[in-house]
């Protein structure tokens, strides 16, 4: 029994000098914290001595000062944010020159597709070969910062066309204004906020998931359906509505659009869209984060060449969308209703079109699966893509944090024509 | 014969571990503090989200909002991505996203040391930061969250 008492006292002692003595996870993130002070420090007195350094060389390069009359000392400038947040260990989204903050998006793709007749091939892509690499869209992103509330954006873009050549597109420039949360004003060249996708994608292509956009959502200069680009004004703000978190969007601009056929005919469609006025809420609600969802309203008027000049329509445009991107999770869903009714006529067309997306990060990889859906009218100014819908899978794996790589697949069947099946491998990086 | 001893040395074994003083003393509370003039003295953990998520960019009465953070490694950063339910990678994404939306002019700054945080708080009147409670210098003014102060019980942010 004496023993049994000796062998519990040893064990417990034991006990309690090993768990002293092995360091547990949160030792190691502690001793993580103080190394990381001290590089901090070390980072400061490195500063403090170029900053004594220049001072010293300054003084010496300043005349005595018997010689001149004594300036008043400079009023203390106040440091501006560059300065505060130069650190070399810390890799900035943005980089900074002369108050310029920019940012480089760019990919590098291989498509091919098993149908020989050619479609549109847009972003470099020769459609009717059997398979080729482009380059697609080579993103500058500039932002600056004017004062407290004022910003300039921009967004240049060189986006691959035939023959290797490429055209230059100021895809966005705008002069932002912000007043407070509830009132953010914007002018100049911008994306309209017609679907989710135009809004939170833009055009980078290291931004998305899949290699590219929903057709729905394409570029109207790539072949899309809808006016993504305008010139105008844009409000936005937030509506006090407690936890539901509501936003409104308005916008009034011209968004003169051409969209090319995508069934590779060739043929231009200058829509003469007329100002637009899009009006749109959306929420984001505290009690599920990573949840927001929507609704918006577009309307303007738009030509329809095939029938001459004088044939005008009303082209109204309800979108309505759920997205849900949060713990590694991308649920994006967003469908629309396109209303071409004619203004002296009877002609009328309902166009319904959708795409639901899901993908789930895992580690590095971030598999995903598309299923879009356009079903447009003959007789409209979209006689070109009549019923498209199927799905694309994939992955995309995150190399880094600057570099991803994509394989998708896309199946999608047209009316009237054999199925589409198509392989993207895509490098997309950012700098 | 040792059919007695092995459940005498299980609840040793037990009682060993139980009463073994924790490896370390758990992380500091981290406070939120802001510049003295600024005359918000509460935010609820909501609203702190709302700020250094970029959703949030103004102070009632309208001026803006300038979120200051300490690079990655950092407690006060550990917390911040903690407090975002991000990893560090999707943080970095995250403000490249927002910048590229156009939503925010810039992502926040980044200081390196508490030193450079209290400059920051003194010369941005919208400055607001995270500092480990026991790094709270003069000159920093620490604001309630969720109705409490570090240190008191239920104080939301360590």
């Amino acid at each position: 029994m004496l023993r049994v008492r000796w062998a519990t006292i040893a064990i417990l002692i034991l006990s309690r000098q090993l768990s002293a003595q092995t360091p547990s996870s949160n030792d190691a993130q502690t001793i993580e914290v103080l190394v990381q002070q001290v590089k901090a420090l070390q980072q400061e007195t490195i500063e403090l001595r170029q900053r004594v350094k220049a001072l010293e060389t300054e003084k010496a390069s300043t005349p005595s000062p018997q010689a001149v009359s004594t300036p008043e000392p400079p009023a203390p400038e106040p440091a501006s944010t560059s300065s505060i947040a130069a650190s070399p260990q810390d890799s900035f989204p943005l980089h900074e020159l002369r108050g310029i903050q920019w940012r480089g998006f760019g990919e590098v793709d291989y498509k091919v597709l098993n149908q020989r007749k050619p479609e549109l091939g847009t972003d470099g892509f020769v459609a009717g070969s059997a398979g080729n690499f482009f380059t697609g869209d080579f993103d500058l992103f500039l932002s600056s910062q004017l004062t407290d509330r004022s910003s300039v954006l921009a967004e240049i873009v060189f986006q691959e066309g035939d023959a290797q050549s490429y055209k230059v597109d100021l895809r966005r420039v705008l002069l932002k204004y912000d007043f407070n949360d509830h009132l953010k004003l914007s002018f100049g060249r911008y994306q309209t906020g017609i679907g989710y996708y135009n809004w939170a994608f833009r055009s980078a292509a290291w931004l998305q998931t899949t290699n590219d956009r929903p057709l729905i959502m394409e570029y109207a200069t790539d072949g899309g359906l809808l006016p993504t680009q305008a010139i105008g004004v844009s409000a936005t703000g937030s509506i006090p509505s407690g936890t539901l978190g509501l936003n409104y969007l308005a916008e009034y601009g011209s968004s003169d659009t051409i969209r090319p056929d995508i069934d590779g005919s060739g043929l231009l469609n200058d829509e003469n869209n007329g100002n637009h006025v899009l009006l749109g809420a959306f929420a984001r609600p505290d009690w599920a984060r990573g949840l927001q969802f929507g609704s918006s309203i577009y309307h303007d008027k738009i030509s329809n060449l095939h029938g001459g000049l004088n044939e005008r329509y009303g082209q109204t445009i309800v979108n309505a969308y759920a997205a849900y991107v949060a713990h590694g999770l991308e649920l994006l869903n967003e469908g629309f209703l396109i209303r071409h009714a004619e203004l002296h006529g009877s002609d009328l067309f309902n166009m319904p079109a959708f795409y639901t997306q899901a993908s789930k990060r895992v580690r590095q990889f971030r598999p995903f699966v598309r299923y879009q859906y356009v079903n447009a009218n003959p007789r409209s100014v979209f006689e070109d893509v009549l019923l498209r819908h199927g799905p694309s899978f994939g992955s995309r794996y995150d190399l880094n944090d600057f570099i991803a790589f994509t394989a998708q697949l896309d199946h999608t069947v047209r009316k009237g024509q054999p199925d589409l099946n198509g392989l993207q491998l895509q490098f997309a990086f950012t700098f | 014969m040792f059919a007695k001893p092995i459940p005498v040395l299980m609840m040793a074994l037990m009682a060993g571990l139980v009463f073994a003083p924790s490896a370390s003393a758990q992380l500091a509370d981290v406070a939120v503090v802001v510049n003295p003039s600024n005359p918000v003295s509460s935010l609820s953990l909501i609203e702190l989200r709302k700020i250094f998520a970029g959703e949030k960019r103004s102070w009632q009465g309208g001026a803006p909002v300038h979120p200051f953070v300490r690079p990655p490694g950092c407690h006060e950063r550990l917390v911040l991505l903690r407090l975002l339910g991000m990893s560090e990678s999707e943080y970095k994404q995250h403000w490249t996203t927002l910048v590229f939306r156009g939503e925010v002019g810039s992502e926040p700054s980044s200081v390196p040391s508490i030193g450079m945080q209290k400059e920051a708080l003194s010369v941005f009147s919208g400055a607001i930061t995270l500092v480990d409670a026991n790094d709270v210098k003069p000159g920093m003014k620490v604001i309630k969250i969720d109705g409490h102060l570090p240190g008191e019980p239920g104080y939301p942010v360590h």
